[in-house]
């Protein structure tokens, strides 16, 4: 039998103010229509508990664009999981960052796209830095945990040093630097993000450092790229292993990309229950075990480590879902990422950005 | 950040708290979770913000009788020395 879930990420709502370049929502959002109301997200938190999943990741699109956050935080502490809002804070006023806390808020990130005004709202695509820097003060007069998460890319790593001494000031417990990751409108930008192997050598010896000058004051959590690494990452922990994603409509996927792959029908919350799906469903058992992988996974002795990486990275780049994630050097695909890296700086680069839109109404 | 100090008042970091997987009592924190059990819990549980590192010690060298208070200083102390650099715990 499989094992219980842990995490359980609930995407309440494809809206969003902002537009950022490295977004990894799916490009097919869900309108605002088709949203779970407030009561369906209360019983899928119970059920969630049920099935014995502890983190709850409230993220989307914008979960503050959502009215009835309050309501679902509540619900979600009532039925005793943890709550991290993944938010951009935009939206977020103090008045209403207190009855969220008050209703058992336990941690909140806060996206930051740069440390300085003008590339920050280029990146997300309209004025959002001001309004994060002022949060940012309210949210340290209250109890709960605070993460800054820095999305860093080739037209930022270059002043990585400026921007992890400003996620300083703004005294979070934690700064993830988050590397973008190809799915969605990142995938379509990727040749204007993907860094340098150069930047990405210094990121890494910048991150050292300032782990060891922070140690005890601010915890900094930094994955290399996968696309620069040896071999691939454990995606999401392994499909249907660690944990579910429910997207705004109800349907629950094994992570946030896998509507990518033909053949895959994700069943609603709205038909069955959250057990049935994570033990039974068709879309959850797809990938497994291990009779889905052709060789090199087959017999490769990381196999029960990395599951040969991401099915959806795989189908993204080769066509075929049950390849070797390319990412990995022993991926018979991995030239593919040979010829994406960026080997070396572009003088004056032009860049043309695709930006997220909203979902439709 | 230094080893905590015998007035030092330990206690969870904001946002990190007590939770439940299954039977077994886990510490929530961001994004993640430790299972803690035996000596662990024992010494967590004793850290409310209140009780001062002596105090804890003493605690726990009176439970378990036969203890070395000494030693048990230098457990206590690296423990909680590591949970803090992962912004679990505060002293």
């Amino acid at each position: 039998m499989n094992p219980n879930p842990l995490a359980l990420i609930a995407e309440v709502t494809h809206r969003c103010p902002l537009h950022c370049v490295y977004c990894s929502n799916p490009l097919q959002m869900v309108s605002a229509k088709a949203e779970l109301s407030t009561g369906d997200w209360v019983r899928v938190f119970q059920e969630a508990r049920s099935l014995g999943i502890v983190h709850l990741h409230l993220t989307g699109g914008e979960p503050v664009a959502r009215g009835d956050l309050k309501d679902l935080v509540d619900a979600a502490h009532a039925a005793g999981l943890y709550t991290n809002l993944i938010t951009s804070g935009i939206g977020l006023a103090e008045t209403r960052l207190k009855a969220l806390v008050d209703a058992g808020l336990d941690h909140i990130q806060l996206s930051f796209q740069d440390s300085r005004d003008g590339p920050a709202n280029w990146i997300a695509g309209t004025k959002a830095h001001a309004q994060k820097i002022v949060l940012s003060e309210i949210i340290r007069r209250f109890p709960i945990a605070f993460t800054v998460n820095l999305v860093v890319h080739r037209q930022n790593l270059d002043h990585l040093d400026e921007m992890i001494e400003f996620a300083e000031q703004l005294k979070p417990d934690r700064l993830e630097i988050a590397h973008a990751q190809y799915y969605g409108w990142a995938l379509k930008n990727r040749d204007t993000l993907i860094p340098t192997r150069e930047q990405l050598e210094n990121c890494m010896r910048i991150v050292e450092a300032a782990q060891e000058r922070l140690s005890g004051r601010m915890r900094i959590d930094c994955v290399v790229p996968d696309y620069y690494a040896r071999y691939p990452k454990a995606c999401m922990g392994g499909w249907g292993q660690r944990l579910l994603l429910i997207d705004p409509s109800g349907n629950v996927l094994p992570c946030h990309a896998a509507g990518v792959i033909p053949g895959m029908n994700f069943d609603n919350v709205r038909e069955h229950s959250l057990e049935w799906i994570w033990r039974e469903s068709a879309a959850f058992q797809r990938f497994r075990g291990e009779q889905w992988m052709p060789e090199p996974c087959r017999s490769c002795e990381r196999r029960a480590e990395d599951f040969g990486g991401c099915r959806c990275q795989a189908f993204l780049l080769t066509g075929d879902a049950n390849a070797t994630d390319p990412v990995c050097t022993l991926a018979p695909t991995h030239h593919l990422i040979e010829s994406a890296r960026q080997e070396q700086r572009l003088d004056g680069e032009q860049v043309s950005w695709s930006y997220r839109p909203n979902p439709e109404v | 950040m230094p080893r905590p100090s015998d007035s030092s008042q330990p206690r969870f970091a904001s946002g990190c708290r007590w939770g439940t997987q299954g039977e077994q009592r886990v510490v929530l924190f961001p994004e993640g979770m430790i299972r803690v059990q035996g000596t662990g819990q024992n010494i967590l549980e004793l850290c409310n913000g209140q009780r001062t590192l002596l105090e804890i010690v003493t605690t726990l060298a009176e439970t378990f009788s036969g203890g070395d208070p000494t030693k048990i200083r230098e457990d206590v102390g690296s423990f909680l020395e590591a949970l803090q650099q992962k912004r679990i715990v505060d002293y």
